[in-house]
């Protein structure tokens, strides 16, 4: 079992998501955009990890779409393959059509716009942010890749650090096609799991809290909320209990695993 | 009421515009309709009262780092020169940015005839071929914009009217 973790100029945490997805027991290496497209189908898996590929330039993940890499990772998709897409790497999928998906053509169907952050109807913060958050597993389980192991109404606490993470569309009626389909996959959260649609719980101003979507198929997750951050135990913030107990894990461990159990059930 | 129109471009070279270029050519095929790319940031400010001409200053001091930028005011009217096809890119959602703008010009630094603020980005596309509207059009569509939160219009050289949104 092979995992590429895709490497644009600018991408980040990408050998975090390397560690996390050989710590679950995938084999993977850095797959950089400019290498030969054609090597792509040796591998069993994808993750497109955070960052501003190519800066952000025009807008986040609008560069990074339009490379060949990208028509090889939508032959991949295509097999059924998982792809996960991690913050930038959901907004690389959302340009390039990969997410949600429901066109079938490759049609940008949604944007993921700048932050605006909404406390009693009044805007209160604008741009990026930092924090941890929780999300909620709206889907069910074996729904999708990165959540295939993760039970319906599950919280994760994972931390999120993004300036455009606002999901926005102008597709009428596309938000209850995903709810409808079982698309969407994560919302912000507290920490009872309620969907309160104000900031400090939806972060970013995003249309229905959505924190993370998959194609109809199920095979490619986009996330704002970084798991591979999440990962180890020590990784999480000083509050939390867990981040001291021996043998514990942190939560972004079960997307990792998910992709893993999501390619042994393919098989 | 006037409307003060801030063109402002770099000086030193433009990483995003030449990003878009090399997009535009090598991965989109847009080699025989493109020549170049040049790019602007456009403040559009309106304001209720004072001379436009100079509040333009002042609002040009706070607006343009002139160790890297220059800029061209233009006032209740909008033109642009050169053998190019200006693109105006601007948010359809709410413009964050424009809005803190506003807020900085009005209650930070005590300009209270400022009304309003809208910001743009004007893509400045030499383009060879004979319909130039077309390609600009498919340019715009192809990479300048995502339609769920960003408009464009073609504004046509030299004048203020637009082409076509």
């Amino acid at each position: 079992m092979k995992i590429a973790v895709m490497q644009f100029p600018g991408t980040n945490c990408e050998y975090e998501c390397l560690v996390s997805a050989r710590e679950v027991g995938m084999a993977g290496e850095l797959f950089r955009w400019n290498r030969p497209a054609a090597e792509m189908s040796a591998f069993d898996g994808f993750i497109v990890p955070g960052g501003w590929s190519y800066a952000d330039r025009i807008r986040a993940g609008a560069i990074a779409s339009k490379e060949p890499v990208m028509d090889a990772l939508r032959e991949e998709a295509a097999k059924g393959k998982p792809i996960i897409g991690i913050c930038n790497g959901f907004q690389i999928l959302v340009e390039s059509g990969l997410l949600p998906g429901t066109s079938g053509n490759g049609k940008v169907e949604m944007a993921l716009a700048q932050n605006v952050m909404i406390s009693n109807k009044k805007i209160v913060r604008r741009g990026y942010y930092v924090d941890w958050v929780t999300i909620r597993h709206d889907a069910s389980p074996r729904r999708c890749s990165g959540s295939f192991d993760i039970n319906k109404g599950e919280l994760l606490q994972i931390p999120i650090a993004h300036g455009e993470g606002n999901l926005v569309t102008m597709e009428k009626g596309l938000i209850q096609k995903l709810n409808d389909e079982g698309q969407v996959v994560f919302r912000y959260c507290d920490s009872s799991g309620r969907t309160i649609p104000e900031f400090p719980v939806n972060v970013n101003g995003s249309t229905e809290n959505i924190a993370g979507i998959c194609n109809p198929e199920g095979n490619v997750l986009g996330m704002m909320p970084h798991p591979e951050r999440a990962f180890f135990n020590w990784q999480l913030p000083p509050h939390d209990p867990r981040k001291h107990q021996m043998g514990a894990v942190g939560p972004g461990r079960k997307i990792f695993e998910s992709m893993k159990r999501y390619i042994e059930a393919r098989a | 009421m006037s409307t003060i129109n801030l063109r402002v471009w770099l000086i030193i070279p433009d990483a995003e515009a030449a990003t878009v270029k090399n997009t535009l050519i090598r991965r989109m095929g847009c080699g025989d309709i493109l020549a170049d790319v040049k790019k602007e940031r456009l403040f559009s400010i309106d304001v209720d009262s004072g001379d436009p001409e100079v509040l333009a200053k002042a609002f040009a001091k706070e607006l343009v780092n002139e160790n890297k930028e220059s800029h061209k005011v233009l006032i209740d009217t909008l033109s642009f020169e050169g053998a190019y096809v200006p693109v105006k890119v601007s948010l359809h959602i709410e413009d964050g940015e424009a809005i803190s703008t506003r807020d900085r010009l009005r209650n930070r630094l005590g300009f209270k005839n400022v009304m309003s603020v809208k910001k743009a980005t004007i893509w400045k596309l030499y383009l060879k071929g004979d319909d130039k509207e077309r390609a600009a059009k498919e340019i715009a569509e192809g990479l300048l914009i995502n339609p769920h939160k960003d408009s464009y219009e073609i504004l046509s050289l030299a004048e203020d009217a637009s082409l076509s949104r």
